[in-house]
C-alpha cells in the first residue's frame, strides 16, 4: 500500500518533467532573443499578466467555463438517455446509425457561420456549438457502453422478472457508466476546443475573444497567458472527471488492467 | 407425486448464418414437486438451452412447457435461476445483488434488506454484505448467486452448471450445502452438469443428453441413500453405467 502511494507521487513528479523542460527551453529562447520580445515574451512577463490583468483573465475564463458547462450539460442530458435507448433497441439503432455517422463527422467549427446567421453574435451560437461538439462522443460512447454489457446480466434481470425500467436503471445504466464517463471526458475536451474557437468569431467575451483581441493590440504576453489558462483548465476538468469516475465506478477497480 | 415441471415434445431450432441448427428434438421431461433432477451431457448437447427454455428466457420452437401446472410464457414467479458464471452485478455490493430479485418483484426496501441479511447469514456470508463480487472467491460468489435465487422462495431452482468453474474441494462443499438447502426448503431442482460424479452425488434422477440434435437418451434413477459415498461400490457402479451411456451418446453413436 505504501509502495502504491509512493508510486503515485513519483508518477505526478514524472508528469511535471516535460513541462519543466518546456519552461526552461522557453526561458532560454526568450533570453537569447531568438525572436524579438514583442513576439516571444519571457516567462516572467507572462507571469506578470496574472497580476496586472488578473480581473480580465478571470472574467473571460469564467465566461468560457460557464458556456462549456451549459453546453456539455445539455449534451449529457440529451445524449445519455438517447444513447441508452439506441443501444438497447435495434429499431432505434437502425434509424439513427447512418445519421450519427454523418453528423459526427462534421466539425462543429464548420457550423459557426450557420450558427451566427441563425443566432447572431453572443452566448447562444457558442453554446449550441459546444452542445454539438459534446453530443457525439457522449452518444457514441453511451451506445458502446450499452452494447458491451455482459449478456448473462440481462438474462439474470429478465429471469428475475425485472421491469424494463428496472433493467435500464439498475443494470444497463450502471454497466454503461464507465463508457459514459469516457464520453464525458471526450465531450468536455471537444467542448473546450470548440468554445475557444467559437469565441474568436461568434462572441465578444471569453478566453478565445481575449486572445484574439490581444493579438490586435500586440500583447503577446496576454496571448501566451491565455493559452496557459486554456491548457490548465483543460487539465483540471479532465482530472475532475477522472476523480469522479473513480468514485462512482469504484467497482471497476481490480477489473481493469493497469499499465506495467 | 404431481409433476411440477413438464416438457412435452419440446424442440428448439436456431437460425444461424449457416442455416437452421436443431438444438433440441423431442424432449419429454418432468420433474416432480421436490425432486432433484440432473441434466447430464457433453457440452453442446442442448441441456443448457433446455434450462433457458424452462426458465422462460427462450421460447421453444415446438412443444409445450408447464411450470406448476401453468403454461409458460416468459420467466415464471415460481422459479429462480442460478447461472453458470454466477451472474452477479459487478457494480452492486453483495447485499444489493442479493436484494435484486426481490426488488424486481416489488418487495418493500425494509423487508428486502431484512430478508437479504437473513439469507446472507444462512449462507455464512454475513461479513461480506458490503463487499463487491470481484473481492470474493469463486465459491463465495456462487453462494451469493444461490442466496439471490432463494430470496423469492422459489418452488423450483434452475441451475446451469453452477459449480463448473470451481475447484474440486469448493465444489463438493457447495454440493453439500445445496443438498442441505434442498432438503430444508423442499424445492424442486433442475441441475445442469457435465460431471457424472456430480450428477450421482446430487440427483434423484439423471436425464442423459446426446448431441446433434439434443435429445434425452436415457433417464436413470439414483436409488442411493444420502449422504452418498463416492467410494461405495454402488456409487462407482452407477457412475460407470452413466459414463457408458454418456459416451455411447457421443457424436457418431447414432450411426453405429
Amino acid at each position: 500500500m505504501q509502495n502504491r502511494t509512493l508510486d503515485r507521487g513519483l508518477d505526478r513528479a514524472l508528469g511535471l518533467l516535460p513541462l519543466i523542460a518546456l519552461l526552461a527551453a522557453w526561458q532560454l529562447a526568450a533570453a537569447a532573443e531568438i525572436y524579438p520580445p514583442v513576439l516571444l515574451p519571457s516567462p516572467a512577463r507572462v507571469a506578470m499578466v496574472f497580476v496586472t490583468d488578473y480581473a480580465d483573465v478571470a472574467r473571460n475564463a469564467t465566461a468560457s467555463i460557464l458556456r462549456v458547462m451549459v453546453g456539455v450539460s445539455l449534451a449529457f442530458v440529451i445524449a445519455v438517455p438517447l444513447g441508452l435507448l439506441i443501444g438497447r433497441y435495434r429499431v432505434l439503432d437502425a434509424i439513427s446509425d447512418w445519421s450519427i455517422q454523418i453528423f459526427r463527422s462534421v466539425p462543429p467549427i464548420s457550423l459557426i457561420p450557420m450558427a451566427i446567421l441563425f443566432f447572431g453574435i453572443g452566448d447562444k451560437p457558442a453554446i449550441i456549438l459546444i452542445f454539438l461538439a459534446a453530443t457525439w462522443p457522449l452518444l457514441i460512447n453511451t451506445i458502446f457502453g450499452v452494447r458491451s454489457i455482459e449478456r448473462t446480466l440481462i438474462k439474470v434481470a429478465r429471469a428475475a422478472r425485472a421491469s424494463e425500467w428496472l433493467i435500464f436503471r439498475d443494470v444497463i445504466f450502471p454497466s454503461a457508466l464507465p463508457a459514459i464517463f469516457t464520453g464525458l471526458r471526450l465531450g468536455i475536451g471537444g467542448g473546450w476546443l470548440t468554445v475557444v474557437t467559437a469565441e474568436m468569431i461568434a462572441v465578444k467575451s471569453g478566453l478565445g475573444y481575449m486572445i484574439l483581441n490581444a493579438q490586435l493590440t500586440f500583447r503577446s504576453e496576454l496571448i501566451v497567458a491565455g493559452i496557459i489558462v486554456i491548457g490548465a483548465i483543460g487539465l483540471i476538468a479532465d482530472q475532475g472527471v477522472r476523480a469522479l469516475r473513480a468514485r462512482v465506478c469504484g467497482w471497476q477497480e481490480g477489473l481493469n488492467v493497469e499499465p506495467t | 407425486m404431481t409433476p411440477f415441471i413438464e416438457c412435452y415434445a419440446l424442440g428448439k431450432t436456431y437460425q444461424s448464418k449457416a442455416g437452421p441448427v436443431e438444438a433440441l428434438r423431442g424432449i419429454d421431461l418432468t420433474a416432480a414437486e421436490g425432486e432433484f433432477v440432473c441434466l447430464l451431457g457433453l457440452s453442446g448437447c442442448g441441456k443448457s438451452t433446455l434450462l433457458q427454455i424452462i426458465a422462460g428466457l427462450e421460447a421453444p420452437t415446438t412443444g409445450t412447457v408447464r411450470v406448476g401446472g401453468a403454461h409458460l410464457d416468459g420467466p415464471s414467479d415460481k422459479t429462480s435461476v442460478v447461472f453458470q458464471d454466477h451472474g452477479l452485478f459487478p457494480w452492486m455490493t453483495v447485499q444489493h445483488n442479493v436484494e435484486f430479485n426481490m426488488k424486481a418483484r416489488h418487495v418493500a426496501p425494509a423487508e428486502r434488506a431484512q430478508r437479504a441479511a437473513a439469507m446472507l447469514e444462512t449462507m455464512r456470508l454475513s461479513g461480506f454484505a458490503a463487499r463487491y463480487p470481484h473481492e470474493l472467491s469463486g465459491g463465495m460468489r456462487q453462494r451469493v448467486g444461490i442466496a439471490r435465487a432463494l430470496t423469492t422462495n422459489p418452488r423450483a431452482l434452475l441451475m446451469d452448471e453452477p459449480f463448473g468453474a470451481l475447484d474440486a474441494q469448493t465444489r463438493s462443499r457447495l454440493q453439500e450445502e445445496l443438498l442441505a438447502i434442498w432438503q430444508r426448503q423442499q424445492t424442486t431442482v433442475l441441475f445442469v452438469t457435465h460431471a457424472i460424479e456430480e450428477a450421482v452425488v446430487l440427483a434423484d434422477r439423471v436425464a442423459v443428453f446426446s448431441p446433434q440434435p439434443g435429445r434425452i437418451t436415457a433417464t436413470v434413477g439414483v436409488p442411493l441413500p444420502r449422504p452418498r459415498d463416492p467410494e461405495s461400490p454402488a456409487f462407482v457402479a452407477l457412475v460407470k453405467e452413466l459414463r457408458r451411456i454418456v459416451e455411447g451418446a457421443g457424436p457418431g453413436a447414432a450411426q453405429s
